[in-house]
């Protein structure tokens, strides 16, 4: 592949076929446009999200919404503590970190440098399988307090207000009798299908991350010349981080 | 209409952009960038009462986040306009259909 010939190609008339007018190969254009499709997946459950919430906004208390902060409180290895959002912050940091690794292999693969390539790959493996790791723990907290996919039991009633806003970061806490009652299903039901239609994409973004730096040690993108796999790789992995910026917010912050 | 390639000679199936390193700089500082918003949300989120401006800097926060991942992580800022585009105008019916459905959602809790 002579470069004038890539030179030439990419003069062509745009849109007369036979080149492509967006100047990226096949492979990337299609990951795009799947990737424009997932969006649209997922815009899909969190707009059923956010019409189930608003829908259940006001009193009779039992069926208002519950506050994110009253039940995502936990933190590892700390017992009893009203300790909201941080473990969660700590999980977005996960995530971030492992899209700087991943987008650092990806300028790794533009200089063709196989052992860096190879070093960055595995920090986001090992990145993605933290992440998994915690989302773990938290539905494992979560099914504990006694969440599941068809009830709620984190309805608040008067009492569970009148207590729980008088408590502070770090304080104390647990959940005192006639606190709750059945709350509005969609709440536990709409959050095990988000996060583990997110979970799931991160897990299939390190199978495929584990896939492609088994390659990178075979030498198969050496032989090929080029790493544009990485950068395939790269986009659905950025993508999974940018789902989580808004599953965060709309799960957790607000 | 000139074709200085002809057709199966050099095809856009097998066609590879020549790619270069635009060093890591860039990519650091959207990282910081991403790490000290979503340290502000953290901040934001204890230091205001819940209220719909609260959920407002949340929203817009989001939004800015999006678009450094997208933008430099995801390498759009530098692709062509034409690629920008397709990706990015369909999101907008999205945030219609959110407005939409909001607004129903809000009307269904008072006929409850």
């Amino acid at each position: 592949m002579a470069n004038s010939t890539q030179a030439a190609f990419e003069k062509q008339p745009m849109w007369a076929g036979g080149r492509s007018p967006f100047n990226v190969s096949y492979g990337k254009l299609m990951m795009w446009i799947f990737l424009l499709s997932d969006a649209f997946t997922f815009s899909s459950l969190l707009v059923q999200y956010g019409a189930q919430r608003f829908s259940n906004v006001v009193s009779p208390v039992t069926t208002k919404w519950p506050d994110p902060a009253s039940i995502f409180n936990h933190f590892p290895f700390i017992h009893g503590v009203h300790l909201p959002l941080l473990f969660v912050s700590v999980m977005t940091f996960i995530l971030i970190a492992s899209s700087v690794t991943m987008v650092l292999a990806v300028e790794a693969g533009h200089r063709n440098s196989r052992k860096e390539v190879e070093k960055y790959m595995i920090l986001t493996i090992i990145g993605g399988a933290m992440f998994l790791g915690c989302q773990a723990w938290e539905w494992y907290t979560f099914i504990h307090e006694g969440a599941r996919l068809h009830s709620n039991m984190f309805g608040i009633t008067e009492q569970g207000y009148a207590h729980l806003s008088k408590i502070d970061f770090g304080d104390p806490f647990h959940w005192a009798d006639g606190d709750r009652t059945n709350g509005p299903v969609p709440f536990a039901a709409l959050f095990f299908i988000v996060t583990g239609f997110h979970g799931f994409h991160v897990f299939s973004g390190v199978v495929i991350n584990v896939v492609v730096y088994i390659m990178t040690v075979r030498g198969v993108f050496e032989k090929r010349g080029h790493y544009e796999m990485i950068e395939k790789a790269g986009l659905y992995w950025h993508f999974v981080d940018l789902v989580w910026v808004f599953v965060f917010t709309f799960f957790y912050l607000i | 209409m000139e074709f200085p390639v002809k057709p199966g000679e050099y095809d856009a199936m097998n066609y590879i952009p020549h790619t270069e390193s635009h060093g890591t700089k860039e990519l650091w500082k959207t990282f910081w960038i991403l790490l000290g918003i979503t340290i502000f949300d953290f901040i934001i989120y204890f230091w205001l009462d819940p209220s719909g401006f609260r959920n407002f800097i949340f929203i817009f926060f989001g939004i800015v986040k999006a678009y450094y991942i997208v933008g430099a992580f995801m390498h759009l800022k530098h692709e062509k306009i034409n690629l920008a585009l397709i990706i990015l105008v369909p999101t907008i019916f999205i945030i219609g259909l959110i407005m939409g459905l909001l607004y129903e959602g809000n009307a269904i809790t008072w006929m409850k």
